[in-house]
């Protein structure tokens, strides 16, 4: 599954640390999903967008 | 498992594993020197000699606690992946090992070591999820 999370995150000036410290996750996980080695759960995703303020379509697409 | 000072589920983890290895250490070196001394028969030689692998026991309900207790799914989608390296690697090494002693003459493979096999395999796996997941 790929994302624009990486985007998303340039956007705001912030770094994986950034985005991890915000998401309560460690860093090698926002690492781990924003290269596309893990795809994140129904929660975490809802919890990705809201701190993006935007859907999860919006964020996440189903292409390989 | 990355986070290892600021995550409390791994904090806790590593404590609940210290523990249970430290108990396994302290009673398997208690019992035997209990044995070369006492030589104890019958039940309570059967109680003292699995008394160990309760510690096991705690070490395995260490990681169950892990996997319930760490909010990063990632981390715990890591321990799963460890976990079955350890899995794979003792099953394949000991049906490996069972097989040669069928057919061949090699040295009996002591179960009691299947445990420290397990956690060795995945020792193996570290390395290779680090990289995947650094």
């Amino acid at each position: 599954m790929k994302n624009r999370l990486r985007v998303l995150r340039a956007e705001r000036g912030w770094s994986q640390a950034d985005l991890a410290e915000r998401l309560e996750v460690s860093r090698q996980s926002v690492n781990a999903i924003e290269t596309g080695k893990y795809d994140p759960s129904l929660p975490l995703a809802f919890r990705i967008a809201r701190l993006f303020e935007s859907s999860i379509e919006a964020i996440f697409t189903d292409e390989v | 498992m990355g986070c290892m000072t600021k995550n409390p589920a791994v904090r806790r983890f590593i404590f609940r594993t210290l523990a249970a290895s430290s108990a396994y250490i302290v009673l398997t070196v208690s019992i035997a020197l209990f044995f070369y001394k006492f030589r104890p028969h019958g039940p309570l030689a059967y109680v003292l000699a699995v008394l160990p692998a309760v510690a096991i026991l705690g070490n395995i309900v260490a990681v169950g606690l892990y996997l319930i207790e760490d909010k990063d799914e990632v981390q715990r989608s890591v321990m799963v992946e460890l976990l079955l390296w350890g899995l794979g690697g003792v099953l394949v090494l000991t049906s490996a090992w069972g097989l040669l002693e069928t057919f061949t003459h090699i040295r009996h493979f002591n179960p009691t070591y299947t445990y420290t096999l397990f956690w060795l395999c995945v020792g193996i796996g570290v390395p290779f999820l680090q990289r995947r997941y650094r």
